[in-house]
């Protein structure tokens, strides 16, 4: 270690840097959601409206939601790319059984268990098999996608309005969408498991250094296999939420999910190295990414720019993350 | 040194302890002994088993035979966590701490103080204890709320050990705890070492510093190729001899220290 990095530990205004050089990227996502508010405010009419404002919060919740899962993932150093297709089996299959009759609070609960199960075998693989998650969870991206086109055949299969489960896509309570409701709390949730329990440090500990968690006695293998069925589960209440909110279950629905969710945890200053997670950062880069695609579509923006733009974003984040913000840090990583 | 403790009961024997890695012999029966409070240095070149008998002692690797008595008692471990329970920490070479994690909460890694039935961490107590700890240890770290990859590699070896320490251990094991520590750095690490074993810890410290082997140990141990070669008193015990024990030269060779 150099004298800089015994310095650092002296005095108190050296302690204040090193925290903000920690949290310089969640800082700089929050100036930069700010900006974005502004221009679009004042470029486009509808977008400071509050029905626009609580329909980007709708809109949001599902990448919230698994965003909030996705911030332990990363913070393990691991990665779950089959949320996407998980979005799309849950909800497909939601809208079969629902077709068959089920009860919708039965089929509601078969969906999560399901969601959590997909997340199981991603976590078992990779956590107890020490198989890299990159190449388990494409495989299982490959899988669960494909299930969901044998199980529709290609069709969208639609939802009966009548049942009371569509309100948790569709419904308001005081006005407010049932899923913004949802997923603040779910990133609320979120939050004070990974900063104030002993099971968010160990997701932190098992990202930053694993080996050093195991000696100490703690089951690494039992924290990276939850981190995963985590977000199985939050997949499948975003396909819950997708499947309701439009009335029916697509097999092509979340084709690309995995990437906005992964880029806004990336956008956040959670650090893909594992170690370093800011709930707070994934709340504001899932605004951030809503926000862009919301405020491009008012201005009448060609849709299919969106998904460039979001490519971009994440390629800078990712680039910032390693590049520039570590340097403000005392931590290099 | 027979008399001297031939009335206390050893925290620690280890008799006869053999480990076979495949064709290679790591230990062919091994005897070692640490009183209480005794700080034992264990030296050797490199390949000589003193990795590997002291994770045997630390329950991290199973001998395939030989007797370990703590405090009088016959106990066998198959995993750390066994040895941890009866008081046997280690700290490893490659300093086991999560750089992005603070002192604190380095310190308790595994075994938070909790609240709310368990659910919570109590980070208030947590700091407190820490603070506590770092004090009465004499380990200066201003702040516990810092992430130890922002502290000096001192600093760093000191938070591991008391990471050890904090839990109340009988017998502590320390790694190689100086091999990339500036000067400075050292002399921390070894008054911490002296701070310990004054409160009634067995220390055994695994170096390749030998001049700091003669500053805080009571005996010297020195192996050689899977077997205990010397037993020596470090008070009495001349540098040139220790070195020739080590190379198992018994006359030539005399010149110097390997470092």
């Amino acid at each position: 270690m150099t004298v800089t990095s015994q310095r650092v530990v002296t005095t108190r205004s050296a302690r204040a840097n090193a925290h903000i050089g920690r949290h310089a990227q969640t800082i700089a996502i929050a100036v930069v959601l700010v900006a974005l508010l502004i221009f679009f405010a004042f470029s486009a009419d509808r977008f400071a409206t509050a029905g626009n404002l609580l329909n980007l919060m709708r809109q949001i919740a599902p990448t919230l939601i698994v965003a909030t899962a996705m911030t332990f993932v990363i913070s393990t150093s691991g990665i779950d790319l089959s949320v996407g297709s998980t979005v799309a089996l849950s909800g497909s299959l939601l809208a079969i059984v629902l077709q068959h009759g089920w009860n919708p609070t039965v089929a509601l609960l078969a969906i999560l268990v399901l969601g959590a199960l997909i997340g199981f075998v991603n976590g078992w693989f990779s956590s107890y098999q020490n198989i890299p998650p990159f190449i388990v969870t494409l495989a299982m991206l490959s899988i669960m996608r494909g299930t969901a086109l044998r199980a529709t055949e290609g069709y969208s299969t639609p939802i009966d309005g009548d049942l009371w489960i569509v309100q948790i896509g569709q419904g308001r309570i005081a006005g407010v969408p049932v899923p913004a409701i949802l997923a603040v709390l779910v990133a609320l949730v979120g939050w004070l498991v990974l900063t104030r329990t002993p099971f968010g440090r160990y997701v932190i500990g098992l990202g930053s250094n694993g080996e050093s968690l195991r000696r100490t006695g703690v089951n690494t293998r039992k924290v990276g296999l939850t981190v995963y069925v985590l977000t199985g589960l939050a997949a499948a209440v975003a396909g819950v939420l997708i499947a309701t909110r439009l009335s029916s279950g697509s097999s092509n629905a979340g084709s690309g999910f995995e990437l906005e969710v992964i880029t806004a945890v990336v956008l956040g200053g959670t650090s893909l190295f594992g170690g370093r997670a800011s709930m707070l950062g994934t709340i504001l880069g899932a605004l951030t990414l809503g926000v862009i695609a919301n405020g491009l579509v008012l201005l009448h923006v060609s849709p299919f720019y969106v998904q460039i733009v979001q490519g971009g974003i994440l390629l800078l984040a990712i680039f910032s993350n390693s590049k520039v913000w570590a340097k403000f840090g005392a931590i290099r990583k | 040194m027979t008399d001297q403790e031939a009335g206390r009961v050893d925290r620690v024997v280890m008799r006869d302890i053999r480990k076979r890695y495949g064709m290679v012999d790591a230990l062919r029966g091994v005897t070692l002994r640490v009183g209480p409070g005794e700080v034992v240095g264990l030296v050797g070149d490199n390949a000589a088993g003193k990795s590997t008998l002291m994770k045997v002692l630390a329950g991290a690797v199973v001998p395939d035979s030989g007797e370990i008595v703590f405090d009088g008692r016959t106990v066998s471990f198959a995993n750390p966590k066994d040895a941890r329970e009866l008081g046997i920490e280690m700290v490893y070479q490659d300093l086991a701490l999560c750089d992005d994690i603070d002192v604190a909460g380095n310190l308790f890694l595994g075994r938070e103080p909790r609240k709310a039935g368990g659910m919570l961490l109590d980070v208030r107590k947590m700091h407190a204890d820490a603070r506590r700890h770092l004090d009465a240890l004499n380990i200066r770290i201003p702040l516990t709320d810092i992430p130890v990859g922002g502290l000096s590699g001192g600093q760093r070896q000191a938070v591991a050990i008391a990471r050890a320490v904090t839990f109340g251990p009988k017998l502590l094991i320390l790694d190689e705890p100086t091999a990339a520590l500036a000067v400075a750095e050292v002399e921390t690490v070894l008054e911490l070492i002296k701070t310990v074993s004054a409160q009634g810890v067995s220390v055994i410290l695994i170096t390749h510093r030998l001049q700091d082997l003669f500053r805080v140990c009571d005996r010297l141990c020195v192996m050689y190729e899977g077997t205990l070669r010397a037993d020596l008193d470090a008070r009495s015990t001349s540098l040139e001899r220790l070195v020739s024990e080590i190379v198992a030269h018994d006359a030539e060779e005399k010149e110097g220290g390997r470092r």
